[in-house]
């Protein structure tokens, strides 16, 4: 279980990294924290010429204010992310997606950059950022552009990436202190990849829901967005919601596979009942406040 | 100063939680194990392997990888085969399928070694193998159990697909089924155990170093290195002294490393052929795909209960998926031995057969046998629920306790000293059930869904003397003119702690400190001969054999005190190292002072007493020593969900004589890990083109810290009848825990209905679907049980179908021809085929004569030979005292038919003309 051989690079700045992957022309990989790339690069099952190593951008760590929202670095650890208080206080839904990426040992390594750009459908990290609204920048030598979460995803493994591109950015819209979040997820073991999950944010104003937000992870081939759930819970009062009814429309837009850990149908089945406990939860919760 | 009459010391170490010598090493990284071996000019094998499950070898294109830097050679069987080797199973008997080293000619599963790749480094060596090209003309393989009953073959020279089989068809309609239509209750119960891949933390590993003139230094992984070594040295043909095992530390043998399998005798095979060090290291893709996998059995059990619950009959149906290349042609017959001595059952009956397929080779897992308890224990269980009854009055009524023994089996297991009754009593003397009961109708209102199951096993271990290669131990052991004890064991740990354990029973025994004990082990050099950790037997005989010999050393350490002091023997005791005389404090001297005079001074000495202060002991346990166990456990089971909470595990064990609680107690739990792994995570599933579906730990589930609770321990102490009177403990969590969760959930989803459905068909892993599929009644895991009846079960309107690749003999026209004279004849026995001369003699119609194999010659007289059918018994004593019943049909040049060998089943014979 040897690498097959490899160049490496370091770059030390976003410009520098973007050269040396245009220059590869589609057979350079980037590394960051390594968590799946070094599995797959041992079992051989990913045989880049060049590893491109982003741990040396000092730019692409950390967590920042911006206009409106919140920016996290790809290179970002998810553990410093995880005790993170400006994401503790904008984005607690995505803390509290963190909690559940692999496990403690690993967080310490593995990025947020990492997770979401990797794009598999179990995933926590993606399906947060789908729900959450957020924004992918990604930099190439031509040049830096947004893309929607949502539309970032086009299969398991694929997402919009061309071999030059680099995330440089994962951005996050601000959601109002004391949002609701929901977080959920079965995975048969502490840390694993989740059969079913989902993961969202609903802004409560007037006794309504104005905004929501929520995905599904592990539920098909992509993070999937719950639209007709959302589109149901906006504008109702909260005494109008059937957490039961909402369930049943999130789980409309999902398409989830059979495998050995787990049949599709159970997972539209487990996965009805965990969008509608953690709706009645929430909801009950704020009703009692 | 203390002064005690006894033999022993003060400081009793037996029944101690000692730390355990191993422990600083391991903890702080400084274990040796294989892959730390680093030789002078050592060079590393990377294997090419089957990426297809069956075909023939087009081509094999090496010429790229030939030129890759730091290629030294790529071997394929051609070259391997300039040294001839059979490759032999854990009983050294040959294995039967045509098994080679690498691949010859074709492939018949999924990771089947193809060519090896001897380069600088493993980078490169796998660098290389990359880029071997191999041509396969693929074929359809075959990868169930129902596909091996009806498709092609999977060895072209067999004569079906049956690996190994053994029992009495007849015998379900001649004597269990009048019995089962008697019977007020009959259940049926149905078990499909998946493939389990064995994922010991340390993979596989072999360095080997050719030296001088045909001698080998081989570093292994292994769970003895004696056995290793006399493998080696038997399959090459090579004298065993000319082989050096060595295996200082281990991390996990479980029957995986048994015996060296293809890989590790390839390294050996190369390393003589290239004549430089080689290393193999397994990775973990090799491990879970490649290494000999375990399980994959599929049974059913029918027993019929009178009304008040006690057991009159039974009848299993077994069968195994042997892979292509198993390490050793299996049926399992060990299932069947050791389902019913702990129980009173009057009749059962069986059939069990292991299979060939396109599938990694089958190899023994922790408890190989384990399938009795985990489908008798839940077939009680369900019956308890059918009938209405608590399954632990159930299981009291049929249940042997001490005062019903001695007391032998319907399968001839004589057992005299069991305990899982009283295991029982002690166990629910611990838990209160009637609380339970109530907590769980209570939970059932709040929709919370709790259960607790119980099972009860027995399980022999410390198994010696009845077949190779399950012998003695032997202990060396000295106390040097330091005053410091060295022993020399023929034991073997993989995790095992026996370095500890023995060192307890040496300071015990003799009255000397732990910390001044040294123990040697793990080397084929040291010591002497025994199969190390294999069939929870080191406790047993290594421990027996240490405290004999201690006590042996201690006689010798008082006659020379007594001597000196011009005391009586009796008047001496040794405590803390030092050796003190009754009424003469004055005269108390310190080991080292005694060992120093026994070596240097042996004028001092009784006359004609031996200088030095050594002893040696080889023991020879009984046969076999039975451990008994009940436990309990409690799970949640979320409706909504599936998942299984495990909430408490109480283990009430009987392992005799406990050296060191905590050793016990952590192969209990270690045991009982593998358990719930079983029960609810591992998998290795095939696809439908014999691909492992598991390649990495992403995919194979190991349970992990979280998944495993804490366990509660009980001991029971009846002390067995070895020396120290130890039980094995090694296997047993392995065995019973899996019966114990199954019926913790089955108790659980009562409510809803039988774990498995109407047809009583239970698959494991119970995934959180398959458990939805009994809580909602429906299909949601999306499993649907084979179409076609797999196993033949004892039911009033269906007769056992004979399976497809059984057919029976043709009847041959009645012979008046001579049988008198020689014949070679060969028994598919239980531990592979066996062949022997056989001589007839007639006279009239009665047949007398001899059967005669190199291990000696049985007469037998009193047969009768009419027609062409020849029948006879024959008495043998090993491996087990059973008379062979011999029904054979005779022609001129040929005779077939069949051996009935009673607890062995039957065994189908074959004779030519000598």
């Amino acid at each position: 279980m040897k690498p097959a051989p490899f160049d490496y690079a370091r770059p030390t700045n976003v410009a520098e990294a973007c050269q040396i992957l245009a220059e590869a022309g589609g057979g350079a990989t980037v590394i960051a924290g390594g968590q799946t790339l070094m599995p797959l690069l041992n079992l051989r099952m990913s045989q880049p010429f060049i590893l491109v190593d982003i741990n040396g951008i000092a730019d692409l760590k950390g967590v920042s204010r911006i206009d409106g929202g919140t920016r996290v670095g790809p290179a970002t650890r998810q553990a410093e992310a995880l005790r993170d208080s400006t994401l503790a206080q904008h984005l607690p839904a995505l803390v509290t997606a963190l909690g559940h990426v692999g496990h403690y040992q690993t967080r310490n390594r593995g990025t947020v950059g990492g997770s979401v750009s990797l794009g598999e459908p179990a995933a926590e990290m993606p399906a947060a950022a789908v729900a959450l609204g957020a924004s992918i920048e990604i930099t190439s030598a031509q040049g830096t552009r947004m893309v929607k979460a949502e539309d970032f995803y086009i299969g398991p493994y694929m997402t919009v990436l061309e071999p030059e591109d680099l995330v440089t950015g994962i951005v996050y819209p601000d959601w109002p202190d004391g949002h609701v979040v929901l977080f959920r997820e079965v995975a048969q073991r502490t840390g694993d990849f989740a059969l079913v999950g989902m993961v969202g944010a609903l802004v409560l104003e007037g006794g309504k829901v104005a905004r929501a937000g929520i995905a599904w992870f592990g539920m098909g081939p992509t993070p999937i967005k719950a639209r007709q759930a959302e589109a149901a819970l906006i504008g109702k009062a909260l005494a109008e919601i059937d957490p039961d009814a909402v369930a049943a429309l999130a789980v409309a837009d999902t398409a989830p596979f059979d495998d050995h850990h787990a049949s599709a149908e159970y997972r539209r089945t487990v996965g009805k009942r965990i969008f509608a406990r953690t709706l009645r939860e929430a909801l009950d919760l704020r009703s009692a406040a | 100063m203390n002064y005690h009459a006894s033999s022993v010391g003060a400081t009793r170490y037996v029944g101690e939680r000692t730390p355990r010598k191993e422990d600083g090493r391991l903890l702080t990284g400084r274990g040796q194990f294989t892959d730390d071996i680093q030789l002078p000019g050592m060079l590393h094998i990377a294997f090419v392997r089957s990426p297809v499950a069956r075909g023939r070898i087009v081509s094999i294109d090496m010429g790229v990888a030939r030129e890759m830097p730091g290629v030294q050679a790529i071997y394929t069987q051609a070259d391997l085969a300039a040294i001839p080797v059979q490759m032999l199973s854990f009983f050294f008997t040959p294995i039967e399928s045509p098994v080679t080293l690498l691949a010859d000619g074709r492939v018949a599963c999924v990771g089947d070694p193809v060519c090896m790749v001897i380069a600088e480094s493993r980078a490169q060596a796998e660098d290389a193998a990359a880029l071997i090209e191999l041509e396969i003309d693929e074929e359809t393989p075959l990868v169930t159990i129902a596909d091996a009953k009806t498709g092609a073959l999977v060895h072209p020279d067999k004569d079906d697909n049956i690996a190994a089989e053994m029992g009495d068809e007849d015998m379900l309609e001649e004597a269990i089924q009048p019995l089962l239509d008697k019977a007020p209750h009959v259940v049926t119960h149905t078990i499909r155990h998946q493939r389990i891949a064995q994922s010991p933390m340390e993979c596989r590993a072999c360095v080997a170093s050719p030296e001088g003139s045909g001698e080998m230094t081989v570093w292994m992984g292994c769970q003895s290195p004696h056995l290793a070594a006399r493998y080696v040295a038997h399959a090459l043909g090579m004298p065993q002294e000319s082989i050096r095992v060595i295996a200082k530390d281990v991390g996990g043998g479980f029957g995986l490393k048994n015996i060296p399998w293809r890989e590790e005798v390839a390294v050996v095979v190369a390393a003589r052929l290239f004549g430089r060090p080689l290393k193999w290291i397994e990775d973990r893709f090799e491990a879970l795909t490649a290494s000999s996998h375990a399980r994959e059995q599929e049974v059913t059990l029918t027993i019929g209960l009178d009304d008040e619950g006690k057991l009159l009959a039974g009848w299993s149906d077994y069968a195994c998926n042997n892979g292509a290349w198993p390490m050793g042609e299996d049926a399992n017959i060990a299932v069947h031995m050791f389902m019913w001595p702990a129980y009173k059952l009057p009749a059962y009956g069986f059939v069990t057969r292991g299979w060939y397929t396109n599938t990694m080779g089958l190899g023994g897992y922790r408890g190989p046998w384990a399938m009795e308890s985990l489908i008798r224990e839940t077939t009680l269980d369900k019956a308890a629920r059918k009938m209405g009854v608590d399954p632990v009055e159930l299981r009291r009524k049929n249940l042997i306790y001490l005062p019903d023994q001695p007391v032998t089996s319907n399968m001839g297991i004589e057992v005299t000293d069991i305990t899982p009754g009283e295991c029982l009593e002690k166990l629910v003397a611990n838990v209160d059930i009637a609380a339970f009961r109530r907590e769980q109708a209570e939970a059932r209102k709040e929709g919370r869904y709790l259960g607790m199951g119980i099972a009860t096993y027995i399980e022999p271990t410390g198994s010696a003397g009845a077949m190779q290669p399950m012998t003695g131990e032997t202990v060396q052991l000295r106390i040097e003119p330091t005053g410091k004890i060295v022993a020399m064991l023929s034991t073997h740990s993989q995790g095992h702690g026996t370095a500890t354990t023995m060192a307890q029973v040496i300071a015990d025994r003799l009255g000397v400190a732990y910390e001044d004990i040294s123990i040697f082990e793990g080397d084929s050099a040291i010591g002497a001969f025994s199969p190390g950790a294999a069939g929870s037997r080191q406790g047993v005989i290594a421990g027996g054999a240490t405290w004999k010999a201690t006590e042996m050393l201690a006689e010798k350490v008082k006659a020379v005190a007594a001597h000196l002091s011009n005391a009586s023997v009796d008047a001496v005791t040794i405590d803390g190292g030092m050796v003190h005389v009754e009424g003469a404090p004055e005269m108390s001297r310190s080991l080292k002072e005694l060992a120093e005079i026994a070596y240097g001074e042996p004028a001092r000495l009784p006359e004609g007493m031996a200088s030095g202060l050594e002893a040696q002991f080889r023991y020879q346990p009984p046969p076999m020593t039975m451990t008994s166990a009940a436990h309990c456990c409690v799970v949640e089971v979320d409706a909504e969900t599936g998942f299984v909470k495990i909430l408490r595990w109480v283990s009430a064990e009987d392992c005799g004589t406990v050296i060191n609680p905590g050793v016990v107690e952590g192969q209990i739990a270690g045991g009982l890990a593998q358990a719930i792994g079983q029960v609810l995570l591992e998998d290795m599933p095939y696809d439908a083109r014999g691909n492992p579906l598991a390649a990495t730990f992403k995919d194979y589930l190991m349970p992990t810290i979280s998944d495993v609770p804490d366990f509660e321990y009980l001991h029971a102490n009846t002390p067995s009848q070895t020396i120290g009177g130890m039980r094995g403990v090694g296997e047993g969590g392995a065995i019973i825990g899996p019966p114990t969760l199954v019926n913790a959930i089955a108790d659980a989803l009562a409510p809803f209905g039988e774990l498995g459905g109407e047809a009583g068909e239970v698959t494991l892993p119970l995934t959180p679907s398959r458990i939805l599929d009994v809580i909602e009644q429906r299909n949601v895991s999306g499993h649907q049980a084979p179409a076609e009846k797999a196993v033949a079960a004892p039911v009033a309107e269906e007769v056992p179908a004979e399976t497809v690749a059984v057919s029976p003999e043709t009847e041959p026209a009645p012979a008046t021809a001579s049988i008198d004279g020689d014949w070679d004849m060969t028994l598919k026995a239980p531990m592979g085929g066996q062949t022997f001369l056989a001589h007839f003699d007639t006279e009239g119609t009665s047949l007398s004569g001899y059967l005669s194999a190199p291990e000696g010659r049985q007469e037998f007289s009193g047969g009768t030979f009419e027609d062409g059918r020849m029948k006879f018994e024959v008495k043998v004593d090993k491996p087990m005292k059973v008379t062979l019943k011999y029904d054979l049909q005779a022609t001129a040049d040929s005779i077939t038919g069949k051996c009935k060998m009673g607890m062995f089943g039957t065994a189908k014979v074959n004779a030519v003309r000598a």
